[in-house]
């Protein structure tokens, strides 16, 4: 009776291991041929442009939904679902044996989103979903790309925003589901080429790089990689936001960190008002991602839009334990879209403002106290800096990809510190063989025969005619997503040469 | 002697008459059919449902039946000169279910495609009266009963797993509904009938398609509708 129970546990763990497939063959949710996927993106504006930024067609693509098993920030078992992009066709790129790339999304507050669906133009994933299949599945490349545990029919409860551990898990979980899904598809002789790329934008630049980081550790092979636009050096840029650099979206990154630490390491608050202020602590904890829209949050008042600190900043006389210079630092700031993140009603108290902020300059990081260093706090004490250290992906020993990888960004990027992020990254791997590390700023001022420098100068131009048409706030609320397809055609471009 | 042995082979063929009977045919109180029935569908179901289907409207996915011929066969018990059942079958057809909507879904041919087979038996009961008595030539009748339809055999085609997303399993539960049927029958002979019916049945089933977890329905109303022509041998 025990050895049967034995066998029976060994069995239902063999069942429920990451990366296991829960459908196998997968659903396919969409086929469309190159010349529909050509109309379906020339429909819209923005489907032009993308159009035109990557090329038409070559291959058409066929959308699968795969549901796989994987795990949570605790190691519990948890289902998770993404998709997998097929090219089809019979042109020679679109069959046969092919590369894969490996993508993970960006941040979003929309709890159904679901990558694999392009047959809906409402699905909040669509964009992406159509950024990334035109992009690279359009061209002769397999996509995996997860929509994470926490979205989607994820039974997770909660995201685990910024976990690299988990994160990571649940990429290489996704990758071996798509695997095991490709020979049953309706294209069984479109097959792993053996070429792996791994890419992502935003959170899934992160991702992407914590990722290659965990498979380097594993000794596995990346063939090469592109995180774009992505938070890599966590520690440092959280220091940067609570010493008053706050970012556009912060208010919507603050509740899915703080939950997805809180879930994993239990320690982040007692209650949810050591952090928040009383007005909007009782529902952060559960807040995102959420199924209602986050403009109808922002719009109810269960959020502030872009108030993350109080516009009443902590001076000498309220916390007498503040040195001037510190006093300084958490002053509104003069750059006016760091200040749009101070405000009433706010977030998070300045009590915990001021703990956090004691905390980064008795124990400060390198890249933002003393640059160019780009040492990790040796000793931080408070929970969050813990966790966002602990995250960090400069954290542990040194490591360095073994495959070339390509960083992209733009410098003016108000949401994601491009200098903070992917500087301190450059920097932390100065060192390594030319070639390996390729940092690409599509802001930057093009060089002589550089092969990036269309996308530059295409950037540029649409940044110059938001300028125009919407001011400086509206190149501010847009900047991110616009470099996003640039950056999306240029990863495309550097896995090519391999 | 001659006699005898025409007597033996009529028999051997199943024609034989009772040594004795009435010119009329009265004592004759069963009868077995064989015939064919001409089945139109007119069908009508609930657009589909499900887990990312297309937005509806515009793009609304519904199903239509393809009309089919299959052999038809019953046993009618005599009651009185006015009064029979009838117990009638099919040969079990193969109904083809037909894609009715956008022509495609994305590049996935819809419209027009055959997307699931199956098929079914549906043994009816009908109570009848006719007309006239048993020298009529012609003899009207009609009847009400019941019709009971068990689909078997359910499979999504090639072009239905393609529109579906992958291999797909169809659910068909089986149907109780009134029947009825009106027809007239053409006496050939005493033992020998021709004859001629509409028969209508209320078939109704909620279909159900499970591709990788996704689970489509729709609910279906077949209302078959069949023309009969049949020969009767009575005995």
């Amino acid at each position: 009776m025990v050895r049967t129970g034995g066998v029976l546990c060994a069995a239902l763990a063999l069942l429920l291991a990451g990366g296991t497939l829960i459908y196998n063959p997968p659903a396919r949710l969409a086929s469309l041929d190159a010349p529909t996927l050509t109309e379906e993106l020339g429909s819209t504006t923005s489907g032009q442009q993308l159009l035109a930024l990557a090329g038409s067609p070559i291959c058409g693509v066929d959308f699968y939904y795969i549901e796989y098993y994987t795990v949570g920030a605790k190691n519990e078992t948890a289902t998770a679902s993404g998709a997998l992009m097929v090219p089809t066709g019979s042109s020679p790129p679109c069959t046969g044996p092919r590369p894969i790339v490996l993508y993970a999304h960006g941040t979003t507050a929309a709890k159904t989103y679901n990558i694999a669906n392009i047959a809906d133009s409402t699905n909040p994933a669509y964009s992406e979903s159509a950024l990334v299949a035109a992009v690279f599945a359009a061209n002769g490349y397999i996509v995996v790309a997860p929509n994470y545990a926490g979205y989607d029919i994820s039974s997770l409860p909660y995201h685990p925003f910024l976990n690299g551990s988990q994160q990571s898990k649940d990429m290489t979980d996704a990758l071996t589901a798509a695997r095991a899904a490709l020979p049953n598809t309706f294209t069984p002789g479109t097959t792993d080429g053996g070429q792996l790329f791994v890419t992502g934008y935003s959170e899934g630049g992160y991702v992407a790089m914590a990722t290659v980081k965990a498979m380097t550790a594993a000794g596995q092979t990346v063939t090469a990689s592109a995180p774009m636009s992505g938070p890599y050096a966590l520690e440092a840029f959280g220091d940067a936001v609570f010493l008053g650099s706050v970012n556009i979206a912060s208010t919507e990154f603050a509740p899915l960190i703080t939950t997805s630490y809180q879930e994993a390491y239990g320690n982040l608050y007692t209650e949810p008002t050591d952090i928040y202020e009383p007005q909007f602590a009782p529902s952060m904890f559960e807040l995102l991602p959420s199924d209602t829209p986050i403009d109808t949050l922002y719009a109810n008042g269960t959020l502030p839009e872009t108030a993350l600190f109080s516009n009443s900043t902590p001076n000498a006389t309220t916390y007498p334990q503040l040195p001037p210079q510190l006093v300084a630092l958490l002053a509104i700031p003069s750059n006016p879209v760091f200040a749009i993140g101070f405000g009433t009603p706010n977030l998070i108290t300045n009590d915990y403002r001021v703990s956090y902020a004691l905390d980064a300059v008795t124990n400060p990081d390198g890249a933002v106290m003393a640059p160019p260093s780009v040492a990790l706090a040796a000793t931080p004490q408070n929970t969050l800096r813990i966790a966002l250290k602990t995250n960090d992906i400069r954290d542990g020993s040194f490591w360095a990809p073994s495959g070339p990888m390509l960083m992209c960004g733009g410098d003016q990027d108000p949401t994601v510190f491009f200098p903070l992020d992917t500087g301190t990254m450059a920097t932390y791997w100065a060192g390594l063989p030319a070639g390996l590390i390729t940092v690409l700023d599509v802001n930057a001022a093009p060089t002589a025969n550089d092969p990036f420098a269309p996308l530059q100068l295409a950037f540029q131009e649409d940044i110059a005619s938001i300028l125009a048409s919407s001011g400086e706030v509206g190149v501010a609320e847009s900047y991110h997503t616009t470099v996003a397809p640039f950056c999306t055609v240029a990863a495309r471009s550097f896995f090519s040469q391999f | 002697m001659r006699k005898t042995i025409i007597t033996a082979a009529a028999a051997a063929l199943g024609l034989a008459a009772p040594l004795v009977q009435a010119d009329d045919g009265s004592d004759l109180n069963n009868d077995v059919r064989l015939g064919l029935y001409y089945v139109h569908y007119a069908a009508s179901a609930d657009n589909i449902t499900g887990p990312y289907s297309p937005p509806c409207p515009p793009d609304c996915l519904n199903l239509r039946l393809e009309d089919l011929e299959t052999p038809y066969f019953a046993y009618v018990r005599r009651l009185s000169t006015h009064f029979l059942v009838e117990v009638a079958g099919g040969w079990p057809p193969l109904t083809r279910t037909v894609g009715r909507g956008p022509a495609t879904l994305g590049s996935v041919p819809y419209n027009g495609q055959v997307i699931a087979t199956a098929r079914w038996i549906a043994p009816t009961a009908l109570f009848e009266y006719q007309f006239f008595d048993d020298t009529a030539a012609l003899r009207p009748y009609f009847g009400v009963g019941v019709n009971y339809t068990d689909f078997y055999s359910r499979q999504s085609t090639a072009a239905g797993d393609a529109v579906t997303g992958g291999p797909t399993s169809v659910a068909l539960p089986s149907s109780w509904g009134p029947a009825a049927t009106i027809g007239v029958a053409y006496r050939i002979a005493p033992r020998w009938h021709a004859y001629a019916s509409y028969n209508y049945a209320y078939v109704h089933s909620r279909l159900t398609a499970d591709t990788a977890g996704f689970i489509h329905t729709t609910d279906i109303n077949f209302n078959p509708r069949a023309l009969v022509i049949s020969i009767g041998y009575a005995f």
